[in-house]
């Protein structure tokens, strides 16, 4: 399954607060352990950082942090750069540049790092700036030993503990010290903190020695949830001169509400009639819901426009609806206020959004998200709104906000819930075809693929394709066929009910292979998967599969005239705890065939033990989905 | 007395005619009616109309000042074309605060029709944003409001810049353009080269007039003996402007194609650069470029170019002792690209000119390619070889259109030795003589010498790359299948693995020697890295699903996991060739061992296919000798570029290797 969509991602403008470090330790690359130079590109020789919490609005970090690099893919993990912005001053930033012999061969000054906007490459305007370490290694290893001053005045983000920071990055020796000389009480929380040697100094005081790097593996379940974390908050911060209160989610979400999000719905007294007589005579409010959501998608676009306290302030929907675009904060609160003009509720809601499933932390409030939708409440269920897609179909959120924890921002305060799950029947695609073959081994058909769930969320990306790139994405679609011709496409996205069918008439010539007077096909034409998961020797992580879905095959053959099956199987049924997948070969007639499968994919989280099971049982698909029926032709 | 002249002109505009529809400010019903576009319903936008107006005035003090106005209206169908809504200019800062590109006058409306009426939306200052992208660039923002599908959107806005150098004009994007109205006016003054790409399969018109400029000098003369008495006098200086102007209609859309090499190949698009200053009598005064030699020697006469070359003190003693007891000079080049590749690594940056001088980036270790290769050349030529450089216009930078400078923007070296010569790119660690990365493989390059005198070398390998496969393949009793594969790549083929698989840990190598081959254990892994270039990947495999048993045959494809699985070439037509990059043959040698107890019941037949009566050509041979099968197939490609009108003929030829490689053996039981 391939997921090609982009859903227009909305990332908050997080403030960096990274480290780097100046130890007193030796930087001669012998100087490692040899087990730390195994599954690592780079090492953390010596890191410390220190935060001190002088008020509410005043914190100061401090970084030192040494940093060998064994190869290429070592370079990212020198972490040699700081984001700043009108809040944030970097008083301080140095680096130098060892070789391996521990030889000091280059030194930066401040004024040698690069200073450029941080703008990424969907926003289209950021006030955040960056001041990066551009630096070409000459040779490998290489140490870098970095350190920094900064100051800010919000302390909504104080910068975690996250002393493995990636894949293939080792410890030596890293240490996380929180001096609060405010007098306000401070949140801590750790995560992951089995297995790993970490000595707690003090409540707010901790150090690591020698964590080995880790692997990469397919299907591993997120790197927040295998390495340390050590997270921490201020019950009172401040975020760009707004002060904040956190002791807990209900708290925190009761500023968002009063201080960032109340006061920015207003819109004017047109708007409010014109949405008004859009719902009159509509009693339900999903129905009411519906229409304002589709009013505000042909009304509106999304632009990634990362201003206003640290990002996280939505634009006024009075200016959404002068300007027609917004980012997601603005467009979800403008939504809100259409919703409310028609007498719906309705919540501000925070998320990770991502295809990969991310939580909000339910037992930590702290400020985190990168991405807001809009909860409309209901009897049965809550149904989240994506404002910042014009064609996403009402209440679908598969794909980049299902199925995970997020913050309702309600006038009462913050409440964690869970969005929608799509389970594997509901993530279904049915494929069916009727396939005339031809004594010459080519062939044409007719197919439907009808989609639903997250399976939708795949496949509805060719909407808005041309139709030479539709061509062109079904010639991709079934590469397992080659010359292949597209004679129509005809595609219906029902968005009432999120099913979308893509009917297409095709023809390929030589689909069969030829040996002698005979002709060798594969009856699983239009739903062949061919990969098979990566092999471990042996797997060093837990494996999920993080959603669930089915596929459904129907495809009836017609042979020609003169030609009669000389072999075929009758089918095969596998079953594990990961999925069931059947297929069966019927002959109907003598000269109608019926291959039917269906595939189940179960959603879970998996020990690494079982591993090699999932992989066969991925394999084992692979095998027969390419099973043959031998022709003769007479 | 004093005489002082303030800095007052007036300067009369020609102004040419624009055709009345695209006033600025004014849509007509129709166009926002519109559901598709009426040529190329695909498109999720279209440029209704698009001017471009570059014109020079003179300001006393600063001299001529360019003026770029722009003016677009497009029309955007649906949502996918919102992206157009939004307009990102790029604003040059040069070297000194003091002269960079400025933008004025941005204005803008957004159309839309409610209720039959046109509804007009201001652009506004909230819509626009400014920032610092680097030292050298800042970008403005315009984005349109309240977009809604079908909608118009218009902006208008000046570029004032005091560079007399003119950016590439496009006539081409990636939606349809309707109306297209370009102007160029440049004074007598200065001569500039033009060039359509010629490459583009779009070609606009042009038509060139002379047009009289006036500029009103007004003289101030100020006495201030006694009293201040202040006297105006005018005087007018009267040129003439060059003028260039392209009026066109219904300018199809660039759509991208697979296997083209770069797009920037062939977009239309216009490139201008200053080539002389003139004198009121149209003499020359200074010239900067005009045909390939003068360009050639004036890179070179720069001092960060040619001013490099003669460099050598700072690295004299660390050369000598590598340079012991080695005479021939293609063995002295070899061993100082190599003290090059291992001193002074690539930052990723472009350019012939060297950028911080080569001392010091031999003295930091790190450079652009300037930097690298005129620094080889400079060792080379301290030891009395023959070498010099060659100016490039990579891949991505587009063919050179024109003798430009700006034409070029990368350097390689070139030695010479008894009428051989070697093509060398030191900022690529596994580039060898001849053997170029990917980036510098565009068409020709241009060889400069000490003296002046230059001259075209081809870039393409002019040797065949060549990768040779040897597979043994076992079947065992349980009908998996189990063997050794050899891969040996000469020239480009083992450059680009290399970069692939050198520096993977050996688990990755394994993993990504696994990646799509279906159910297989790869074991036995070793790669060489050859002294001669050659690159050798060999494994031992064992393959769990290749073999199929139906009705007491087994089946299987001869090369099993290797070859083609598919025809990559699905578009039904192209519009551009096909660019395979370098010349090319690809070998495999197969042997087969049966396994006990069957025997042949059919083979593939051996054919061979010829594309265009053997410029590419495909050969496979397949027979039984006693208990083994044996296979040998070659694909053979002499010249990389297909071009599209033969295109369908390709595409059909390779469908057929595709088939070829996809037939079964069938073994029966005895």
């Amino acid at each position: 399954m391939k997921f090609t969509k982009a859903l227009s991602a909305c990332v908050f403008s997080l403030l960096f607060a990274v480290a780097s470090s100046q130890s007193d330790s030796d930087f001669k690359t012998s100087g490692i352990s040899p087990e730390l130079t195994i599954k690592a590109n780079a090492v953390v020789r010596y890191e410390k950082q220190t935060i001190e919490i002088n008020d509410f609005d005043d914190m100061y970090v401090t970084t030192k942090r040494v940093v060998t690099v064994l190869n290429e893919y070592g370079d990212q993990h020198t972490n040699a750069f700081e984001g700043y912005d009108n809040n944030t001053k970097i008083k301080k930033m140095e680096a130098k540049i060892y070789n391996e012999f521990g030889k000091e061969i280059k030194k930066f000054k401040i004024r040698d790092f690069t200073d450029q906007s941080a703008v990424s490459g969907g926003t289209l305007y950021s006030d955040n700036r960056v001041k990066y370490l551009s630096y070409t290694p000459v040779k490998y290893p290489y140490t870098i030993e970095y350190s920094s001053e900064v100051q800010m005045k919000s302390t909504a983000f104080v910068p975690q503990w996250r002393p493995i920071d990636g894949y293939y990055v080792s410890v030596q020796y890293s240490e996380y010290e929180l001096v609060n000389n405010s007098g306000i009480e401070i949140k801590t929380k750790t995560e992951n903190f089995d297995n790993y040697n970490i000595e707690k100094l003090s409540d707010t005081h901790l150090k690591a020695k020698n964590l080995k790097g880790i692997k990469y593996e397919a299907y591993n379940p997120g790197i927040s949830n295998i390495v340390p974390i050590f997270k921490t908050a201020l019950t009172t911060f401040n975020m760009e001169g707004v002060k904040g209160i956190n002791n807990s989610w209900e708290d925190f979400g009761k500023w968002m509400y009063n201080d960032l999000i109340s006061g920015t719905g207003q819109i004017p007294q047109s708007v409010i009639d014109n949405v008004r007589s859009l719902t009159s005579g509509v009693t339900d409010n999903i129905e009411k819901a519906k229409i304002i959501y589709e009013f505000m998608q042909d009304k509106t676009r999304y632009i990634s426009v990362q201003v206003g306290i640290g990002g996280w302030k939505p634009m006024n929907a009075s200016e959404v609806d002068k300007l027609g675009y917004s980012d997601c904060k603005g467009l979800t609160n403008y939504t809100k206020a259409l919703l409310e003009a028609v007498g719906v509720p309705s919540y501000y809601t925070v998320v990770w959004g991502d295809n990969d499933i991310k939580d909000i932390d339910s037992d930590f409030s702290v400020t985190e998200g990168n991405h807001v939708i809009l909860c409309v409440p209901t009897n049965e269920e809550n149904i989240f709104l994506e404002c910042t897609s014009q064609t996403a179909p009402f209440g679908f959120t598969a794909g980049f906000t299902d199925d995970r924890d997020v913050l309702l921002v309600t006038p009462e305060g913050g409440k964690i819930v869970h969005t929608k799950v799509y389970d594997s029947e509901e993530s279904l695609q049915i494929t069916t075809a009727e396939i005339n073959l031809i004594k010459d081994g080519s062939f044409d058909a007719n197919v439907s693929v009808k989609t639903t769930g997250y399976q939708y969320a795949i496949h509805e990306d060719i909407i808005s394709k041309s139709l030479r790139d539709q061509k062109l994405y079904y010639k991709e679609y079934w590469d397992n066929v080659n010359n292949l011709e597209i004679m129509s496409i005809d595609i219906n996205n029902n968005r009432d009910e999120v099913i979308l069918t893509e009917n297409v008439k095709l023809r390929a010539t030589n689909y069969t292979s030829k040996s002698g007077n005979r002709l060798i096909i594969m009856p699983n034409i239009f739903n062949r998967v061919r990969s098979i998961p990566p092999r471990y020797d042996s797997r060093n992580l837990d494996f999920r599969i993080q959603r669930g879905y089915k596929d459904v095959d129907e495809f009836i053959i017609n042979l020609p005239e003169g030609v009669k099956v000389e072999a075929m199987t009758e089918g095969e049924k596998i079953e594990s705890k990961f999925g069931v997948y059947e297929y069966k070969i019927e002959k109907l007639s003598n000269t109608k065939l019926k291959y039917s499968r269906s595939w189940t994919m179960n959603k879970g989280n998996y020990e690494k033990e079982d591993y090699n099971a999932f992989r066969d049982f991925r394999k084992r698909i692979v095998k027969l989905d390419k099973t043959k029926i031998v022709l003769k032709i007479d | 007395m004093k005489n002082i002249i303030t800095l007052t002109i007036f300067v009369s505009f020609v102004t040419f005619s624009v055709a009345q529809d695209f006033k600025f400010g004014k849509v007509s019903k129709q166009e926002l009616q519109e559901k598709a576009h009426p040529i190329d319903a695909s498109a999720d936008a279209a440029v209704l109309y698009k001017k471009e107006h570059i014109t020079f005035n003179y300001v006393q003090g600063e001299g001529f000042v360019q003026n770029r106005e722009i003016h677009e209206r497009i029309k955007i169908y649906n949502k996918e074309g919102y992206d157009w809504a939004t307009e990102k200019v790029y604003l040059y800062q040069g070297s000194s605060g003091a002269s960079k590109e400025k933008i004025i006058g941005i204005k803008g409306y957004t159309y839309n029709l409610v209720n039959g009426k046109v509804e007009k939306t201001k652009l506004k200052k909230d819509g626009i944003f400014d920032e610092e992208l680097n030292e050298f660039m800042d970008i403005s923002t315009i984005t349109m409001p309240n977009v809604q599908d079908g909608c118009i959107i218009e902006y208008t806005y000046d570029i004032k810049s005091p560079f007399s150098s003119i950016d590439d004009i496009y006539f081409q994007y990636e939606i349809p353009i309707n109306q297209l109205d370009i102007k160029v006016a440049t004074p007598q003054y200065a001569q500039y080269n033009k060039l359509a790409n010629l490459r583009a399969s779009y070609q606009p018109k042009l038509s060139k007039r002379k047009v009289e400029r006036k500029v009103v000098f007004t003289d101030r003369q100020r006495s201030e003996f006694y009293t201040t008495n202040t006297k105006f006098s005018q005087s007018t200086e009267t040129y003439f402007d060059n003028v260039i102007e392209i009026s066109e209609t219904n300018i199809p859309s660039l759509k991208e194609e697979a296997y083209v090499g770069s797009m920037e190949n062939y977009v239309s698009k216009m490139s201008f650069e200053m080539v002389a200053t003139l004198n009121d009598f149209g003499a020359i005064e200074k010239s900067f470029s005009s045909n390939w030699e003068k360009v050639s020697k004036n890179i070179y006469d720069s001092d960060a170019f040619g001013g490099q070359l003669n460099r050598n003190n700072f690295f004299k003693d660390d050369i000598a002792s590598l340079l012991q007891g080695v005479e021939v000079p293609f063995e002295k080049a070899f061993v100082l690209q190599s003290f090059v590749k291992s001193k002074v690594k690539w930052n990723g940056s472009y350019g012939f000119y060297s950028q911080k001088g080569i001392k010091d980036a031999y003295k930091e270790g790190s450079g652009n390619i300037g930097d690298i290769n005129l620094l080889l050349i400079s060792m080379l030529k301290s030891q009395g070889v023959n070498a010099n450089p060659v100016l490039v216009s990579t891949k991505n930078n587009g063919i050179p259109l024109y003798p430009t400078r700006r034409g070029f923007n990368y350097v390689i070296c070139m030695v010479e030795d008894q009428g051989k010569y070697v093509l060398i790119d030191a900022s690529e660690r596994y580039s060898l003589f001849n053997v170029l990365p990917r980036r510098v493989l565009n068409w020709q390059g241009r060889l400069i010498k000490e003296d002046g005198s230059s001259s075209w070398v081809p870039l393409m390998p002019s040797q065949q790359a060549v990768e040779s496969n040897s597979l043994n393949i076992k079947i065992e009793d349980d009908f998996t299948v189990s063997g050794k594969v050899r891969q040996m790549m000469t020239g480009n083929l083992a450059l680009n693995l290399k970069k692939k698989y050198l520096g993977l840990s050996q688990d990755d190598k394994v993993k990504s020697l696994e990646s799509d081959k279906g159910a297989i254990v790869i074991s036995e892994t070793e790669l060489e890295d050859k002294e001669n270039g050659d690159f050798i990947i060999s494994y031992d495999y064992e393959l769990s699903d290749a073999v199929d048993e139906i009705g007491g045959k087994l089946y299987f494809k001869p090369l099993l996991f290797m070859g083609e699985k598919e025809n990559p070439f699905k578009l039904d037509e192209r519009a551009y060739p096909i660019d395979f990059l370098i010349p090319f043959k690809n070998k495999f040698k197969v042997n087969i061992m049966l396994p006990s107890g069957y025997e042949v019941e059919a083979i593939p037949q051996s054919e061979a296919i010829e594309y265009k009566s053997g410029a590419v050509k495909y050969t496979f041979v397949a027979k039984q000798n006693g208990s083994f099968i044996q296979l040998s197939t070659e694909f053979d490609l002499k010249s990389p570029i297909i071009d599209s009108a033969d295109y369908k003929v390709f595409k059909e030829f390779y469908s057929k290797i595709v088939e070829k490689q996809m037939e079964q053996i069938v073994l029966k039981k005895v």
